[in-house]
């Protein structure tokens, strides 16, 4: 019998990643950014894309907390931290918003995209259910793209748009934030294998979280 | 490998039954004396008369200290590109005991030959000067190396071909010197070279390299067996990444190419010269590495059977985390299994893994039955081949 080890799925989560990244680089949005076609317009429909699932993101992590039992303490530990640091981002992400030149109840009342439902939805349903591991992969994807993506997004618009530093805080500061994740992360994954059950729902989850993050990008239109 | 090994696979060859191909020769053919970093500029010129800033710290990213120009001082070319590979070529004739009229296929790889057209291989078969043959062009980047390789390995598995050449040659410098940047828009309000043009002059040098392929190992000696050559492109996904022919705002765009604008528009543009977008670079590198880790799952790649590793980057130029992330996945072979030439020769582009090849088969670390994983990452739009070989014999 072969044993999934923490190593295995630590690969084949950075294959999804690397998938999940083709999508991204596909979307409109971010072929406007990285052909230099990007405009405040684009700026401001991408946080109001982006806050949505941030603002979700510490609601969910406290959802599969409380439904972690009690074999897995230190998870359930781990997520609540998370979500305590994560849960007011939505805010930072609000100032800069304004301090691009949006309008702050613009960026409030905003509906959410349909990938955006699609994501939330998707989320809620996963951290309902009892020892939501398979949402390790989720975070995978949600802070891998925080950590390699956002800063290079944030590097990217401030560049083109000619924007102040109050105007990228949210994509700047995830990107230095979150260098330690890989760590972190693995010693996540160590709490809960080796389970071939559990490392193939990760895995799973990872790719449903990783498309529909990108079709939430791909719905985003100026 | 066994006698009865080596006879057995003559016969599958008598009997036309044969699907293996082995490289049995390697040449590889630099230019000149090893240049110094000091005296670079002295080759590829200096851009307005001064000397370059980005110089050094190029440098101290790709690890290159001493490299090969075909040119002198001034720029007057000592050879050809096309002449170059077909040095390469007659040694790896040599190098398998055969000449140019055993040869009956020769592919040949470049990123730019010495013309637009012909095709680079009707140039190098017209320098090797043979007789009639099969011919094919590939015109890439690093990774056109690997596709000449490629089709000369099927050629010889189908039964095509019982002796094809897989050669690969740059001459990088040529394109280097000052005209090529002078009174275009690569040159800031200071007359200085931007960066996305200079790095590259202190990154790529010239140099050809050959490898010839038959399907039965030779009869003395080590033997290559090719066990899979894959060839990866992430172009759908990626702009260009090392492009020349287009100026650095719309590289994005064929139609603004440099043969539409015309030569003197695209002169002025930048559209002559050899570029990098650095921030892409990054995006690209972390692809290539999915692209590895994805062949480690599927078990194309297993880490722990090869015993050397053959890449023209060097391990340190990985940033930290890409290597952290491999040795986290079990994706990592570990750095004393690298064998690279890089900081003595230079990089070659197209060239290097043949170039590195024949020095890492001259240093006698091979032994039969074991393993050797080359890696040609190509930034150009984005591509990365791998080509597995087991010594036999």
């Amino acid at each position: 019998m072969t044993t999934t080890t923490v190593a295995d799925v630590l690969r084949r989560l950075t294959v999804v990643f690397t998938e999940f990244e083709r999508r991204l680089e596909q979307t409109p949005l971010i072929r406007k950014l990285t052909r230099g076609r990007f405009e405040m317009a684009d700026y401001h429909a991408f946080l109001i894309g982006l806050r949505q699932q941030v603002k979700d993101g510490a609601l969910w992590m406290s959802r599969a907390a409380s439904n972690i039992d009690e074999d897995h303490l230190e998870l359930r530990s781990t997520l609540m931290r998370h979500a305590v640091v994560e849960h007011r981002d939505f805010r930072l992400l609000e100032a800069d918003f304004v301090a691009a030149g949006g309008d702050l109840e613009t960026i409030r009342n905003a509906e959410k995209n349909i990938g955006s439902e699609a994501l939330s939805a998707w989320m809620f349903h996963e951290a309902s259910k009892p020892n939501p591991f398979g949402l390790l992969g989720a975070m995978w994807i949600i802070e891998g793209l925080g950590s390699i993506k956002a800063c290079e997004w944030g590097a990217l618009a401030q560049q083109r748009l000619d924007l102040p530093d109050t105007a990228v805080r949210f994509l700047l500061y995830h990107g230095e934030n979150d260098a330690e994740h890989i760590g972190e992360f693995e010693q996540m994954l160590g709490m809960v294998l080796p389970s071939e059950a559990v490392a193939a729902r990760i895995i799973r989850t990872a790719e449903v979280t990783a498309r529909l993050y990108a079709l939430q990008i791909e719905e985003i239109t100026a | 490998m066994f006698d009865g090994e080596r006879l057995a696979a003559r016969l599958r060859f008598v009997m036309h039954s044969n699907d293996q191909a082995y490289i049995t020769g390697v040449g590889a053919f630099l230019p000149g004396e090893p240049v110094p970093s000091a005296a670079m500029e002295d080759f590829i010129g200096r851009i307005g008369g001064r000397g370059s800033l980005m110089g050094r710290r190029a440098l101290r990213w790709n690890g290159v200290e001493t490299r090969h120009y075909a040119l002198s001082p001034g720029g007057r070319p000592n050879h050809s590109n096309a002449g170059m590979c077909a040095l390469a070529v007659r040694r790896a004739l040599d190098d398998a005991g055969l000449g140019p009229e055993d040869l009956g296929f020769l592919a040949a790889a470049t990123t730019q030959g010495d013309f637009l057209v012909p095709g680079h291989a009707a140039m190098v078969h017209g320098e090797l000067g043979c007789g009639p043959i099969e011919i094919a062009s590939f015109q890439s980047v690093c990774a056109s190396s690997l596709m000449a390789a490629k089709s000369a390995y099927l050629s010889v598995r189908t039964g095509e071909h019982r002796v094809a050449a897989a050669c690969a040659g740059e001459f990088s410098s040529r394109w280097f010197q000052p005209s090529f940047y002078e009174g275009s828009s690569l040159l800031d309000d200071k007359q200085r070279l931007k960066p996305q043009a200079d790095y590259l002059r202190f990154t790529l040098s010239d140099g050809a390299g050959a490898v010839l392929v038959e399907p039965a190992p030779r009869p003395q000696g080590l033997s290559l067996r090719i066990r899979f050559i894959d060839l990866v492109s992430l172009a759908g996904q990626f702009d260009p990444c090392m492009w020349a022919g287009a100026g650095l705002e719309s590289h994005a765009e064929a139609l603004d190419g440099w043969s539409h604008l015309g030569p003197q528009a695209a002169h002025r543009a930048g559209g002559l010269a050899l570029l990098q977008d650095f921030d892409l670079l990054k995006r690209v590198i972390r692809a290539w590495v999915g692209v590895y880790l994805k062949k480690v799952d599927e078990g194309r790649i297993v880490p722990d059977e090869i015993d050397h590793l053959l890449c023209h980057y060097s391990a340190r130029s990985l940033r930290e985390e890409i290597v952290s992330l491999l040795e986290k996945t079990n994706g990592m072979i570990p750095e004393e299994k690298w064998f690279s030439n890089l900081a003595t020769v230079g990089n070659v582009g197209s060239a290097s893994i043949w170039v590195m090849l024949e020095a890492f088969l001259r240093s006698d670390r091979l032994k039969p039955g074991q393993t050797v994983l080359c890696v040609v990452p190509e930034s150009g739009r984005s591509m990365v081949g791998f080509m597995l070989l087991e010594a036999v014999g």
